[in-house]
């Protein structure tokens, strides 16, 4: 299943590559004609061709919100048909907006621009997702709600730092483990919260919204410094509902049980692929000079670092570890397919969301962005809301997300349009098991340990309702109301 | 016919062909958790597990996977919470976890999981 999962993948690059190169020999065809087309991702960000300000018409949106619909729906209402097809669906929705780009508007421009993107992305995702599972950590101490509450805080830190997919790969299993003779739905719920969500809200690292807004040209330090004061009530307020709930979990503890207190940590070099990872997000020719520019390729030295973390950590990982970990290829995997088509398929939707927002001005105040950005990001993807958002903010001004002088531009304009996107975007998508990648990873590894976890519906009714949105409220009342 | 001890203490394999799975011994299942399914409902009509029991082994038929070798990959395993045919099933103390590796040429490796392998009940 593996070799075969190795060999599809090694498929899917090649393929992906061979795409590459098709866009880039037409996106130089296109320059002949006097557009401005660049493969790498810095100059593809920084260029404002003609071709982009050709509007797509509105119904090219419909790909986008069917894909959407399909990834809320799919694994609840047709769960079979959905982990059957996934894939030919999200690239079959795709393509009809490729198609459309390339043969209607001419405009390879825009599909070379979400690819780069598509690629950074993934690789940052696939390689925290491959590194973490080569580690194993074990916490030999008795479970009481304090402990928790600590265990839960150095998890929301630790996911800025390898991200909230990596940190949630890496956490949960302890945290299972730590909590096995009192474990119960809530635990990883509240796990799913503050680790896979609102703790990775300040830095790019933390949540794929944020990096792609870093790759977008926010600057890397802005997020901590426009955030953390956002950030740290939230959580605390988190930690302090579960602790409620916690202090009530009266569940008997076995009797005769011994615990040393200690933590056990196995796989120590996948933590100096993690260092790489992390290393490998700054370099990139804008943030350091002398970074070579692979041009025109779509990627650059930063994403092979992350492809070759992906490949070296899987070859030398123990094999002990990963059958501890129940080492799957399959969530990612599900990752890149469906994000595939949510790049291709959000162009229009990015294109027209900016229009619009140009249109309607002043109109939009920071509270619409809080809870219009944070609504989506609870139904849909938060990465695909975030710089829809971010582009009708920029819209207000007349500046374009594509180009990475115009965001640099507008976060100097105005803070609080960005911390408001920002903050709704992260901390939103815990409010449903869709709203954020490893949302469905933790529920799927609790339930392999046998953990029975609420429906769609009841984590939505049950927890979000009754615990994050009157918190969401308070931070918006705080930080946002009348602003803007 | 083999109890579960006897066929752990004689490293006893069991078969997988497609989606059935032959274990060499007796026993009661009181919960299986393949991938993030976890099933609990063993009656005739269940819509993803068949169960048969002959003088020799028991058989298990996954019904919602075609291939189970496709289903479960290397690192992953079939978890079963399973009670000797003769022990009583209302004392957890005679819950025994086994975790069932999909091995190469159809053979299925039996094991009790230890505390690395994340297993609630």
């Amino acid at each position: 299943m593996v070799l075969n999962h190795g060999k599809k993948i090694k498929r899917i690059l090649i393929i992906t590559i061979s795409f590459l190169f098709f866009l880039n020999l037409n996106a130089t065809a296109a320059q002949a004609v006097g557009q401005k087309a660049s493969g790498t991702l810095t100059n593809v960000l920084n260029t404002s061709s003609a071709s982009e300000k050709l509007l797509p018409a509105a119904w090219m949106i419909i790909p986008f919100l069917l894909l959407l619909l399909m990834i809320a729906t799919g694994p609840i209402f047709y769960k079979h048909f959905w982990e059957k097809h996934y894939p030919k669906v999200s690239i079959l929705l795709g393509a009809i907006v490729v198609v459309y780009y390339v043969f209607i508007l001419n405009n390879y421009q825009s599909l070379v621009h979400a690819l780069a993107e598509y690629i950074s992305f993934i690789a940052l995702l696939s390689s925290l997702f491959v590194a973490s599972g080569g580690i194993l950590i074990k916490v030999n101490k008795k479970s009481t709600p304090f402990v928790n509450v600590v265990f839960l805080f150095a998890g929301a830190v630790i996911s800025n730092i390898i991200g909230t997919t990596g940190a949630s790969m890496l956490l949960i299993r302890p945290f299972i483990r730590m909590n096995r003779n009192r474990i119960k739905p809530y635990h990883i719920i509240f796990f799913i919260f503050i680790v896979s969500n609102v703790g990775g809200a300040l830095t790019p690292i933390g949540d794929p919204p944020l990096f792609l807004g870093f790759l977008s040209g926010v600057p890397f330090f802005w997020v901590i410094k426009n955030v953390w004061f956002i950030w740290l009530p939230a959580v605390l307020l988190i930690l302090l509902a579960f602790y409620l709930f916690d202090i009530n979990n009266k569940r008997a503890e076995e009797k005769g049980i011994e615990y040393s207190g200690k933590i056990q940590f196995k796989g120590t070099r996948n933590l100096i692929f993690l260092a790489i990872i992390i290393l490998a997000v700054f370099i990139d020719p804008v943030v350091i000079s002398w970074i070579p520019s692979l041009s025109p390729l779509p990627f650059g030295l930063r994403e092979i670092i992350m492809f070759a973390v992906v490949f070296l950590s899987y070859r030398y990982a123990d094999n002990e570890i990963l059958k501890d970990n129940e080492f799957d290829f399959e969530p990612i995997k599900e990752v890149a397919y469906l994000f595939l088509g949510i790049f291709a398929t959000m162009v229009p939707a990015l294109q027209l969301i900016a229009e619009e927002a140009h249109l309607l001005g002043s109109k939009l105040n920071a509270g619409v962005f809080y809870w219009a950005t944070g609504g989506l990001s609870a139904a849909l993807d938060n990465t695909p809301t975030y710089i829809n958002f971010l582009s009708a903010a920029m819209g207000k001004y007349g500046l374009d997300v594509a180009n990475k002088a115009h965001v640099i531009q507008f976060v100097s304009i105005d803070d609080v349009y960005l911390q408001a996107i920002s903050v709704a975007a992260v901390f939103f998508g815990s409010l449903s098991y869709i709203g954020n990648g490893p949302n469905f990873m933790v529920k799927s590894i609790s339930e392999r340990a046998g953990i029975e976890m609420p429906s769609f519906f009841s984590y939505i009714i049950k927890y979000s309702l009754v615990i994050l949105v009157p918190i969401f409220t308070v931070i918006w009342l705080v930080f946002f109301y009348g602003k803007g | 016919m083999k109890t579960i001890e006897e066929a752990l203490k004689n490293n006893l394999t069991g078969l997988y062909y497609g989606s059935r799975v032959l274990l060499p011994f007796k026993c009661l299942l009181l919960k299986v958790i393949i991938e993030d399914d976890i099933i609990t409902d063993f009656s005739p009509n269940s819509k993803s597990i068949y169960l048969n029991e002959t003088e020799s082994f028991t058989e298990i038929y996954f019904k919602q996977f075609k291939n189970l070798k496709e289903a479960v990959s290397k690192f992953e395993t079939i978890k079963l919470i399973a009670v000797e045919k003769d022990k009583n099933i209302f004392d957890f103390k005679n819950h025994i976890k086994l975790a069932l590796h999909i091995g190469e040429e159809h053979k299925l490796t039996i094991e009790k999981t230890d505390e690395d392998i994340l297993f609630i009940e």
